[in-house]
């Protein structure tokens, strides 16, 4: 496990690698501060955060990006505030929470905050192409609609029609029924 | 009748546009609406943003455009936040290294003295940059939901500057910008004061061009706060708006603002120089650039400034969309400017 600590403190990293005593391979990286070049070069499975740290913006906008590689980040709130740890994990706040004090929970912490990451980017990916599905069928059925109207077919027909398209120019059904939409609302746009 | 809950904690990040919470604060209208406040200075707006979700804040000084995002999940778990108070308008800008600046003075000396500047120049910069194989000028904002990001995209977009394409936009905390920018990582930013004029006077970097110059009333920071929050605790929430407008108003004063400045400058709130504050919120003596010369430089209570517009949220809106950070529906996004309970606050 190659983990990243983002972190002034030199206690709290030390905090992590005892967490994560026996786990095989390990390695345990601490920077005081971001620096993407060293994130990017180390390529860490996770990276620990202090929650103290101006750097959580920056880390942040990288994970959203899709371009960089995102990372499970797991945030350290200060012992001070044990419930808010409670109180974000339970939550669901995206960043999960070590309780300062407690070395024995860091490595339950790390792999559950992994797991539900992975988990999320799973869930994230199904909702993106089911978005996109759902957009897609409904383009297909304005085309068909305007296929009905404007060359007199019936629902099967202009169906039939619209595949016809798909399949003469080798292109998806989707592509082919934007395209249509588009020029019918370009047509309408220059008659009126 | 007396509010639901006195004792509140609220949020701030270290930034001139928090300045009616510190006044509020320190002039003791808080105590006068029957509020005892405690005010939790935030290293980040993600630490806002996730300390607000889970009710270790009643409230924050946030990013409008934050609010919203937090309210349709974007970032983070959605969490409905209302925005029923803004704090300011204008009071960012965009800030170049030296370097920068000298080279768009080289490029077209006229227009870099003609106001407002456009980004036609530093498109030419671009340009001969990349033909020289040289990497692209980075700028950094300090969130990407934030009015810094989208006026920075628009000022570079409405200049033939691709902001995806041509140039890298990175996230930087607004206390790291002018060390960022003296070390060279980045090229330039946009920020709120005060740290363009501590860029300034740091002699690393120059202002460009200034918020207002681009959109004369531009939304800037709101008070957040749940909406669940807000429903259960409504004359809290209107006691907590008018101890706020009034610090607001009191904070517009010109003849205020020296103590605002000295105020601001104290460690608890910005620990800037109380020279950069003064920049930004007095206006240039005889030595400073004429960027920061426009009484408009930032505004807390004139002109309906803390009355949430829902014209502000819908352009961000268009923002988040047009730069590709919002793809699907926008659902509960014009439930998040709340004009009607910023007017509450004064009726009964």
């Amino acid at each position: 496990m190659r983990v990243l600590v983002i972190d002034p403190d030199l206690a709290r990293a030390a905090l992590v690698a005892e967490g994560l005593v026996g786990v095989e391979p390990l390695e345990v990286r601490r920077c005081p501060r971001f620096d993407e070049a060293e994130v990017a070069a180390f390529a860490p499975d996770v990276v620990v955060i202090a929650c103290e740290s101006p750097d959580r913006d920056t880390l942040e906008s990288l994970r959203e990006a899709s371009a960089a590689n995102p990372r499970p980040v797991v945030m350290f709130v200060d012992r001070s505030e044990p419930a808010l740890a409670d109180a974000a994990v339970h939550a669901g706040v995206a960043a999960y929470v070590v309780d300062g004090l407690a070395a024995g929970r860091v490595r339950s912490v790390l792999e559950v905050a992994m797991t539900r990451f992975r988990l999320m980017q799973a869930l994230r990916n199904d909702l993106t192409k089911a978005q996109a599905d759902l957009a897609a069928r409904k383009t297909i059925e304005k085309a068909k609609g305007l296929l009905m109207k404007e060359r007199g077919l019936d629902e099967e027909a202009a169906y039939r029609l619209l595949r016809k398209l798909a399949m003469d120019t080798g292109r998806p059904l989707g592509a082919v029924a934007a395209d249509l939409v588009a020029y019918a609302e370009i047509l309408k746009g220059a008659l009126r | 009748m007396s509010v639901e809950k006195p004792d509140l904690t609220l949020g701030f990040v270290a930034l001139a546009c928090c300045a009616p919470l510190a006044v509020a604060k320190a002039r003791g209208f808080f105590e006068e609406e029957g509020l005892n406040v405690s005010l939790s200075r935030e290293p980040s707006w993600a630490n806002v943003r996730d300390r607000l979700a889970v009710g270790a804040l009643d409230g924050a000084h946030m990013l409008g455009p934050q609010a919203i995002a937090m309210t349709l999940g974007l970032g983070a778990e959605p969490t409905a936040v209302i925005a029923p108070m803004s704090l300011n308008l204008n009071g960012s800008a965009i800030t170049v290294s030296k370097a920068v600046a000298e080279a768009l003075r080289g490029i077209d000396p006229t227009a870099f003295d003609t106001r407002p500047r456009t980004a036609e120049p530093l498109k030419r910069l671009i340009e001969r940059r990349a033909s020289a194989g040289e990497p692209p000028l980075t700028f950094a904002v300090v969130f990407p939901y934030s009015v810094h990001n989208y006026e920075l995209r628009h000022w570079l977009a409405a200049g033939g500057v691709d902001p995806d394409g041509d140039v890298r936009i990175v996230v930087v905390p607004p206390q790291r910008m002018v060390e960022q920018l003296t070390a060279g990582e980045i090229d330039g930013f946009c920020v709120t004061a005060p740290w363009n004029g501590m860029a300034w006077q740091a002699g690393v970097g120059e202002v460009l061009v200034h918020a207002s110059e681009i959109w004369a009333r531009s939304p800037d920071k709101v008070l957040g706060v749940r909406e669940d929050w807000a429903e259960r605790h409504p004359r809290t929430l209107s006691a907590l708006i008018r101890a706020m407008i009034r610090a607001a108003e009191w904070a517009d004063q010109a003849e205020n603002r020296g103590e605002l400045a000295a105020l601001l400058a104290q460690p608890e709130w910005i620990g800037a120089p109380e020279a950069a504050l003064r920049l930004s919120l007095l206006g240039p003596g005889s030595d400073a650039p004429d960027a920061f010369d426009d009484p408009d430089y930032i505004i807390f209570h004139r002109d309906g400034a803390n009355r949430p517009s829902p014209e502000h949220a819908r352009w961000f809106l268009d923002q988040m969309a047009r730069w590709g950070q919002l793809t699907g529906e926008a659902e509960g996004a014009d439930r998040v400017y709340r004009p009607d309970l910023y007017e509450r606050a004064f009726k009964a």
